[in-house]
Order: C-alpha cells, then sequence, then structure tokens
C-alpha cells in the first residue's frame, strides 16, 4: 500500500525539467523519504485551456502520463469542461494553475509517513486539521527553539 | 494533449481532513446554539481592610443591556436566508429547508 502522496504544483514563467530538483528527488528516494511518483509540465492557455508539454526525451516517453490521467481527461475522449460536479473542498488544475502560465505538477509519495498514517489509524485518530506553518510562523518557532537552547 | 481538468477530493497526510467549505463546523454551530453559562469572574476581591480574597459564589451581573429588539419580520428573514444563499454560505437545499421552517 501506498503512503500519503502529495500533489505539488509549482508555477514556472518557463517550464523546465530541473536537473537539480530531479537530483533531490533522487537522493530522498534513496533515503527512502519521498519518491517522485510521476512529473507533469503543464501550460493553461489565456483562455484556461490546460495542455501537457513533452518531457525531453532522456526522461522517456512514460512520464507525466500518471499524473495527466489522475488530474485530467484527454480532450478527445468528449468530456466536457467538468466532468464532475465541482464537491465542497474539492480542487483541480483549473483551480491552481492560472491562465496563461505553466506549472510543474509532481505526484510525491511520501514513503516516510506510511507507518505513522497506520499507527494513527490503528489508534482510532481522525483527522482534524492539517496546514503548513506559514514561513513567518516557522521564523518564530525557531526562535522560540532557539530561546529554548536548541 | 488537452486536458479537461478532474475535480479531486482534498485530503491530509492522515487522511481525509473535514472541510465545511468556510462554514461552521457541526461542533461549532454546536456550541453557538447551547450557549454555556457565562464565565466565573477570576478576578481577586479586596475587602475591606485591602486583603485579596478569592472569588466565591455566582459571579455578578453583568450590566443590563440594551432591551432586546423585536422580533424579525416573516419578510426580513426570508432576506436574510436570501442574502446567505446568495453568498454561498448556504446550499439551495439548505435555504429550501431553512425557508420551511420560517
Amino acid at each position: 500500500m501506498m503512503g500519503p502522496v502529495q500533489v505539488l504544483v509549482v508555477g514556472f514563467e518557463q517550464p523546465a525539467f530541473s536537473g537539480e530538483v530531479l537530483a533531490e528527488f533522487t537522493r530522498l528516494r534513496e533515503a527512502g523519504i519521498v519518491r517522485l511518483v510521476d512529473l507533469l509540465l503543464v501550460s493553461r492557455g489565456p483562455d484556461g485551456t490546460l495542455d501537457t508539454l513533452t518531457a525531453p526525451p532522456e526522461f522517456g516517453p512514460e512520464l507525466g502520463a500518471l499524473a495527466a490521467a489522475l488530474l485530467g481527461r484527454p480532450v478527445e475522449d468528449g468530456a466536457g469542461e467538468t466532468d464532475q460536479p465541482d464537491e465542497a473542498g474539492g480542487w483541480s488544475l483549473a483551480d491552481a494553475v492560472p491562465p496563461g502560465s505553466a506549472a510543474a505538477v509532481a505526484l510525491i509519495e511520501h514513503i516516510w509517513a506510511g507507518p505513522l498514517t497506520a499507527a494513527v489509524r490503528r489508534a482510532g485518530g481522525s483527522p482534524l486539521e492539517e496546514t503548513w506553518l506559514a514561513p513567518a510562523d516557522v521564523a518564530e518557532l525557531e526562535s522560540l527553539i532557539a530561546a529554548r537552547g536548541g | 494533449m488537452l486536458l479537461v481538468p478532474r475535480q479531486l477530493r482534498r485530503a491530509g497526510m492522515t487522511g481525509d481532513v473535514p472541510y465545511y467549505g468556510g462554514r461552521f463546523s457541526p461542533a461549532q454551530a454546536y456550541a453557538l446554539s447551547h450557549p454555556g453559562p457565562p464565565p466565573a469572574s477570576v478576578a481577586t476581591a479586596v475587602d475591606v481592610v485591602g486583603r485579596t480574597v478569592p472569588p466565591h459564589g455566582p459571579a455578578p451581573s453583568p450590566p443590563p443591556g440594551p432591551p432586546p429588539s423585536p422580533p424579525p419580520s416573516h419578510g426580513d428573514t426570508l432576506a436574510s436566508l436570501r442574502h446567505l444563499l446568495d453568498s454561498g454560505v448556504i446550499s439551495a437545499d439548505e435555504y429550501e429547508q431553512l425557508r420551511a421552517r420560517v
């Protein structure tokens, strides 16, 4: 069973497959921390159309196929603009990628979190909130840790 | 390849985190509809010779407020409901349910 999978959408002025970022994912994978499941580059036209961008040949023809199949449906399938009604709390790439921009969409499996999630479920815990601290709050946390002596 | 974005559910690392669309959660709605007694005053009192004494007995009543306003009219209530619907606070189904109670 897979661990929790995060969708990370990062906007770029010029879409590019960064070797530095991919090298970091490789390091984290080897450390058993995270696994880059797939990476998709998309562009969004001014009219809102979402288009996938072809990866360089060295990454193989399959790169981005999983993410594209999960996060969208090919227009050739005859699907409408939205094939599912919006549900409360739902999201889509149309929400994340502004028209006239490009983005890299990464599916990241958090391998380290699999055992933790299983332990939470076995203990009968139920999620109530989950978020990331804002940078300013992280800075405050750092100062609190420093004031405590590390 | 042109894609039609699919709607996906949000989830947290440990499972589906409840999302109430910016509205009150059930716990918050329950708390508001079941107000508890006012908190006891934690301020210490000073007796006649200047010693501080812990608070005891019922907390002093708050000063009287303005007289209660008359209950809203039927039209006002429907207008308020309509405003909640138009502003996305309640869904169409919830609007119909609440309107039936007015």
